[in-house]
């Protein structure tokens, strides 16, 4: 799965940590969404939904192997 | 009715022994539990000391092994959980293979060097202490790779 949350991010002017901050994780894991490492749960991609305010299939997306 | 009502109790019961963590604050304990006896065990190798009290440095290191694992890390969240589950999964596999092959290995060594004693076999402590520390060290090792 890819996404986009790096530029959503940019688009907020929010750094990692303040990304961070508000959906209660820690740095590290929106480190590890941004890098394509781990997949978040669909309550964590909601909460990310919230503070974007868009909806999650246009941050997150399929790949063909998924 | 009443059998579907003891599968939900069942369930929610076992959801909430699957999220038992200890606070952060008792991985401090268990440092120091975990590092004191250790270093305990190293000092008794030079003294003299009755024997009950290895069985129960043991107990403690495995104890503070035990509070390190389930303590709950600063920020807690479904990223780092999923890292502790992968941890237990690789220390679970790595902890049997030991356990099949340590006998073997014992074996095999005490055979190359022609040892006339029967060779050592492994204790319950051995594997239990290889478990927890490819644990935390899969665990530490995973986090600081993401």
């Amino acid at each position: 799965m890819k996404n986009t949350l790096k530029v959503q991010r940019a688009i907020l002017d929010l750094t990692q940590e303040d990304l961070a901050n508000k959906i209660g994780v820690s740095r590290q894991t929106i480190n590890s969404i941004e890098k394509n490492r781990y997949i978040p749960s669909t309550v964590l991609a909601l909460k990310l939904s919230a503070v974007f305010k868009l909806p999650v299939n246009t941050f997150f997306a399929l790949e063909e192997n998924d | 009715m009443k059998g579907s009502k003891i599968c939900e109790r069942e369930r929610i019961q076992l959801e909430k022994m699957n999220k038992f963590q200890l606070e952060n604050h008792y991985k401090k304990v268990g440092f120091i539990a975990a590092i004191g006896s250790f270093a305990f065990m190293i000092a008794m190798k030079y003294f003299d000391n009755p024997v009950w009290l290895k069985p129960i440095l043991e107990g403690v290191l495995l104890m503070g092994l035990l509070l390190i694992s389930i303590s709950k890390d600063k920020i807690e969240d479904e990223y780092i959980d999923s890292l502790r589950s992968q941890s237990y999964r690789l220390a679970f596999v790595f902890a049997i293979l030991y356990a099949l092959l340590q006998p073997l290995v014992n074996f095999v060594v005490s055979y190359a060097l022609q040892q006339d004693n029967e060779y050592e076999s492994f204790n319950y402590f051995q594997v239990l202490f290889f478990m927890l520390v490819v644990q935390l060290l899969f665990f530490w090792k995973l986090k600081k790779q993401h």
